[in-house]
């Protein structure tokens, strides 16, 4: 199958099958591509959240870490986008054993957000949009200067 | 003995629909693979028929791909899975599970079975084990959206105009 354009994360874990399990309770993320192994160990996986995809590995080669092993020192964060509840979402997310960072909150852009660890120390952050702010409207909110490339 | 492949799609159509989608319409959505031929003289017209999964060959003979040991209309479909090739030994198997999601089906493809079939095999290609699974599964992919094409032109009511 051709991919389009586009990007992918691959996210690696100690357990990559618990990480699978994990993230179907915490997130809703849907199991797309799985491969397994002699050994039944996680080769190759895929899950879906709306159109796009993430990929879930264990510590494959030297260069990659979860998080649990280097001290939960992370160099990228993922941000989920939803249609829908944020409060809830981050409700069945902690109850899925989430460590909610920072809880649900309405930002000066507009969203309302939520940020949180994984099971293996990832940092998530969860966001729906609530409200259409304008460009003018979100610079006196912050005090920032906010370029947007023209489309 | 665990290998597997996983390899799951929502279609926009009930489980009903997708299931006999699946068995009915194999001919048409199926999108055959000259790496995992079930025999050198593939491909044919694939059809479920007698409780079996066969391919209708161009030299007329029919080659029995497995039988089906579950037959639940919307819900759940097993059958073998063997290229002609295969010692007796050899055996793998496929379950297809259709679960209700909103107004669609998730449809999910299980292939297990291939820790039967030994590194050296012909079948195999030479690939390690995890990349022939990754070959195998990336064409059941492939096949998962082709009948979700499928799925959708008849749930849409396009019926035979999707045939090609």
């Amino acid at each position: 199958m051709s991919n389009p354009a586009g990007l992918i994360s691959a996210v690696t874990y100690r357990d990559p099958k618990a990480a699978l399990a994990w993230l179907e309770a915490a997130f809703g993320f849907e199991l797309v591509f799985l491969i397994e192994g002699e050994d039944a160990s996680v080769a190759h996986a895929e899950m879906s959240h709306g159109a796009s995809r993430v990929m879930i590995g264990g510590e494959w080669s030297p260069a990659h870490a979860s998080p649990a092993s280097i001290g939960g020192k992370t160099t990228q964060t993922i941000h989920i986008y939803i249609e829908g509840d944020v409060d809830a979402h981050c409700q069945t997310a902690a109850a899925a054993g989430a460590e909610i960072v920072e809880p649900p909150a309405t930002q000066f852009y507009g969203a309302r957000t939520y940020r949180c660890r994984d099971l293996e120390g990832h940092l998530w952050t969860v966001s729906a949009d609530v409200e259409t702010v304008s460009v003018e409207e979100m610079e006196r909110r912050s005090g920032l200067k906010i370029t947007v490339a023209k489309g | 003995m665990s290998s597997r492949i996983v390899v799951s799609l929502r279609i926009a159509a009930s489980p009903e629909v997708v299931f006999d989608a699946f068995v009915d319409d194999i001919a048409v959505w199926w999108r055959p693979n000259g790496l995992f031929a079930f025999t050198p003289r593939s491909p044919g017209v694939m059809a479920f028929e007698d409780g079996r999964l066969v391919e209708r060959l161009p030299n007329g003979k029919v080659f029995e791909v497995g039988v089906v040991s579950v037959w639940e209309r919307g819900a759940r479909l097993v059958f073998g899975w063997r290229q002609a090739a295969f010692t007796p030994d050899m055996n793998t198997e496929v379950e297809v599970r259709f679960e209700a999601v909103g107004e669609g089906t998730r449809v999910t493809v299980e292939h297990r079975g291939w820790d039967s079939v030994p590194a050296p095999h012909v079948a195999r290609h030479g690939f390690p084990n995890a990349a022939f699974l990754a070959r195998h599964g990336e064409w059941w992919r492939n096949l998962l959206a082709g009948l979700a094409a499928r799925a959708n032109s008849v749930h849409l009511g396009a019926g035979d105009e999707g045939l090609s």
